[in-house]
């Protein structure tokens, strides 16, 4: 039998705060003491994040430390008890969209979501029976990481941001919904597809690399 | 259409790897794997994805970066 399910990290420390905003009750050298306690651990989360939104260590350098400054300017409204990890999601990936993807924006990207199924693809899984499924995991398994990224960084940007928010990071679909600003349905939407196109392309890394994984009946749309 | 549970445990497993389900539907689903290869199989093809993202994505932020972002916190504050 498979593992169950992934373990979903704990949301912060066991602490009630009653939701106090924080910047009525500490004056200025507190404040920042606190949000150098409270935030920058999650500095290589955000850090790796931003390295998958840019695709290079400089802009998600860049990034992450906008994300900070905005981060810090506002801490004052932060609510403590709530989730501090999804509320710095939220500012690095508004500060993403409305700043970096704007040099690099592809028009293929609006419509994204309102391809039907039938465009990405049959909704069934790519491989049928289990003993090719089984090959299929193993395989996959056996990729390098570059192969990894490589089939990451391939999807549409808000699939792949869905999926990376889901898979990587472990946020719920409410949070993911929040992050992105989007619907729950959205989000759902977006992972079902984001996760399947993925799969095919770490499908064909496998097949490159010698491993035996069967051709699909049908295929997404390239 | 059958009703052995696949088509139901097929439909929801990227919501039962997510850990998105009801507790019912949960319980519901981790049965019918318990008993199904075939859906089981599909399951790790699901888990093997997230786990191989998981190791693939890990980052340390860079010394100079940390350094950097401490050092504009601390002029705002």
């Amino acid at each position: 039998m498979v593992a169950a399910v992934l373990d979903r990290p704990s949301t912060g420390p066991g602490i009630d705060f009653s939701a106090m905003s924080t910047r009525s009750t500490l004056p200025p050298e507190e404040l920042r003491a606190l949000f150098e306690e409270q935030a920058v651990p999650f500095m290589d989360q955000l850090y790796a994040a931003a390295m998958r939104m840019t695709r290079n260590p400089a802009d998600a350098g860049d990034l992450v430390q906008e994300t900070y400054v905005k981060a810090f300017a506002a801490f004052g409204q932060f609510q403590q008890g709530t989730n501090l990890k999804a509320w710095m999601y939220r500012i690095l990936t508004n500060t993403f969209i409305n700043g970096y993807r704007k040099n690099q924006r592809n028009p293929y990207q609006n419509a994204i979501d309102d391809l039907e199924d039938w465009q990405l693809g049959s909704a069934e899984s790519i491989t049928q029976g289990r003993s090719t499924r089984s090959a299929e995991a193993e395989a996959i398994d056996h990729l390098p990481d570059s192969d990894v990224k490589d089939a990451l960084q391939s999807i549409p940007e808000d699939f792949r941001l869905a999926v990376y928010l889901a898979d990587v990071e472990g946020f719920a679909y409410q949070e993911i919904a929040d992050i992105m600003k989007t619907p729950v349905g959205t989000v759902m939407s977006r992972l079902h597809r984001g996760r399947r196109l993925l799969r095919e392309r770490l499908a064909d890394y496998a097949r490159d690399r010698g491993f035996t994984v069967p051709e699909p009946a049908t295929r997404s749309k390239r | 259409m059958t009703d052995c549970g696949c088509d139901k445990a097929k439909a929801e497993l990227e919501e039962y790897l997510h850990q998105e389900l009801t507790e019912q539907d949960f319980r519901d689903v981790s049965e019918h794997l318990a008993g199904c290869e075939d859906c089981s199989a599909e399951h790790l093809v699901g888990i093997t994805m997230t786990l191989k993202m998981k190791k693939a994505c890990q980052e340390t932020a860079p010394a100079e970066l940390k350094a950097a972002v401490l050092a504009a916190i601390a002029t705002r504050a």
